[in-house]
């Protein structure tokens, strides 16, 4: 199948959805007209959408955790659990790594070893081995919507399940759940994968249900520069928009400089809006991530990290935050330590409501830098793709024009080397193959020699390693350790 | 030092890539030739490099909770393979959850590996105790 940014004809697609509902014995339950019918009697207040359009229009920040447990009452729990002590205002269901990668088998094993145990063995809710009817389970147990978090290359079965189970709201895209969580598995491959999500998606708003589609912001969660996950975030909004998504969330992960990162969400937002101008009646959101990169493994100074992400969340006026907990360097945390994750978020947005971040120059000038260097990222991959935005997105990331960095996949470059500057702000100090101009190039250049001077060492690979430990070390910038 | 041959890699569904990059390199410039497998890497793949360099230890990682499912029988079958005396590390957030540290270590110990590492070890500790381990000289 050739790809092409085209949305696909229902033929086509339901030729392909005979197939993806063999993938798994479950997938036979899935019934569209049915599953129309049952969206159609959810409660308001279980619509991501809807939600979402609230917040924005009030201009509040809400709060989503992460979580996701191998059975089904212990899930239910959880979430319930989240939703009453950690105030949590929308509600996840974080799948396991295992259906990630369409391993059911070993997600079945996981399952029964979670029963045996009497305790999870699975780091999420392994949807697809569950089925409709126990996601349906889950969402009538709770009073907010629910949305699907992953990190899946293939995700068109879990995306049929959960979505006729009664999930409002399903995350991820062919390069945000591809580049950083597979290794071998083509772009063009994930980006028709993907077409099939959003074409299931707009199948359904064509049918007057509304479901909430969130491109993953952070991709690496390491020191990605803003312009890169703007450039991800902006081509699979498009991609969606295409395919007849009409709600959208564009998401970018905390770097810890305020200025930069209320920079970040703003210009996200303003250039999706400019570059999804052709497409009347999509309504736009954003997403803030809580630091997503390594974490103190003292409690105390987690939630000194989770409340800073908070703040800039506020001041930024994200639509959404998703938290962090003060597990996080031990991996999943429990459900009463994510409860407090959340709880500490609410205390700064709610006593941040009523303020924001006042323009200034040095926030209008990265705001400025951002938009600019995004602009020569994806004027470069239309170019790449003679007007086509996905034929340009592989050649792009074939040519470099488009690289995330630390990432696993053997189909990006992996040239790009970032590092703070003096500020803390994340700059270029390799930007490989991005097809920036020389102002832009002088600009970081400039910013890590000015922070090298005052360290008294060259930029190089060991203040990118002394960067990627710092804030897990208790401060932002990796200075040299004495 | 003489050159000595390591296997490293995260094994399984897990996807962590940084970490991975930063202990190569912190091992590559202890003087250690590395042969990096990368994220996704299922049991076989450590052992068959292994073989195939004639490496003198597997270093495993996991970050995401699953390594208590991932490395069963991986010391039955370096054995199968003929690596009995293979040198085997682990380390990480190796079980879903915050739970005490010292029966984690426990079980990866009784697993037959010979060092278990917990989460936000510096890189300076197993290149340290590898040397130990392999008999090293500086």
């Amino acid at each position: 199948m050739e790809l092409k940014n085209e949305k696909w004809s229902l033929d086509k697609f339901k030729e392909i959805r005979e197939e993806v509902l063999q993938q798994w014995p479950t997938g036979k339950d899935v019934d569209f007209e049915e599953a129309i019918e049952y969206h159609n009697n959810l409660p308001e207040e279980q619509i991501m959408a809807e939600k979402l359009a609230e917040a924005k229009e009030e201009d509040v920040t809400l709060i989503q955790p992460r979580a996701g447990v191998a059975l089904i009452d212990e899930h239910i729990e959880l979430l319930k659990f989240l939703r009453e002590e950690g105030q949590a205002d929308l509600l996840p269901s974080t799948i396991d790594s295992y259906t990630r990668q369409n391993n059911y088998e070993e997600a079945e094993a996981g399952i029964e070893e979670s029963r045996e145990e009497g305790r999870s063995m699975l780091n999420g809710f392994p949807a697809v081995n569950h089925g409709v009817k126990a996601c349906r389970e889950v969402v009538e147990a709770l009073d907010a919507p629910l949305q699907v978090r992953h990190g899946t290359p293939d995700a068109r079965l879990l995306a049929e399940i959960t979505l006729a189970g009664g999930f409002t709201d399903y995350e991820g895209g062919g390069l945000s759940y591809n580049i950083p969580y597979a290794k071998n598995v083509s772009i063009e491959q994930t980006l028709l994968d993907w077409q099939y999500v959003d074409r299931l998606i707009g199948y359904y708003e064509e049918n007057g249900i509304k479901i909430n589609r969130e491109p993953f912001g952070p991709l690496t969660g390491t020191l990605v520069p803003p312009s890169v996950s703007h450039s991800v975030a902006i081509i699979e909004g498009l991609l969606a928009a295409e395919q007849g998504v009409k709600n959208i969330t564009l998401g970018y992960g905390q770097c810890g400089n305020l200025v930069q990162d209320v920079a970040a969400l703003q210009s996200l937002e303003e250039l999706a809006e400019e570059y999804l101008a052709d497409y009347e009646d999509v309504m736009l959101t954003t997403v803030f991530h809580q630091w997503m990169g390594g974490f103190p493994q003292d409690e105390a100074q987690a939630f000194g990290v989770i409340s800073w992400g908070a703040a800039t969340a506020a001041l930024g006026k994200a639509t959404k935050v998703i938290t962090k907990t003060p597990h996080e360097a031990m991996g999943v945390p429990t459900k009463e330590a994510n409860a407090e994750g959340l709880r500490s978020t609410k205390q700064v947005i709610n006593m941040l409501r009523d303020q924001s971040l006042l323009s200034n120059d040095k926030l209008e000038e990265e705001k400025e830098m951002i938009k600019q260097e995004t602009k020569q990222i994806l004027d470069r991959v239309f170019e790449l793709g003679n007007g086509d935005v996905a034929q340009g997105t592989v050649r792009a990331f074939e040519a470099g024009v488009l690289d995330v960095p630390f990432a696993p996949s053997k189909y990006n470059a992996g040239n790009l080397l970032p590092a703070r500057d003096d500020d803390g702000a994340v700059r270029f100090l390799n930007h490989g193959n991005l097809p920036f101009s020389d102002e832009v190039v002088e600009f970081h250049q400039e910013k890590l020699e000015a922070r090298g001077k005052s360290e008294g060492r060259e930029p190089n690979f060991q203040m990118v390693i002394d960067d990627i430990y710092a804030i897990g070390k208790g401060r932002l910038v990796g200075r040299p350790r004495s | 030092m003489e050159d000595k041959t390591i296997v490293m890699g995260v094994i399984g569904s897990d996807v962590h890539a940084v970490g991975n990059r930063i202990l190569q390199e912190a091992f590559e410039k202890a003087g250690f030739e590395v042969i990096n497998i990368g994220v996704l890497a299922p049991q076989e793949d450590f052992i068959n490099a292994a073989v195939e360099t004639d490496a003198d230890a597997i270093l495993v990682s996991s970050l995401y909770g699953h390594g208590e499912m991932d490395c069963k029988g991986f010391k039955e079958k370096c054995v199968e393979a003929g690596l009995e005396d293979i040198v085997l590390y682990v380390g990480g957030n190796l079980v879903v959850g915050k739970q005490d540290w010292e029966p984690v270590k426990e079980k990866f110990l009784d697993m037959g590996f010979d060092r278990v590492y917990p989460p936000g070890t510096l890189p300076e500790e197993p290149i340290a105790d590898l040397k130990e381990d392999l008999g090293i000289e500086e």
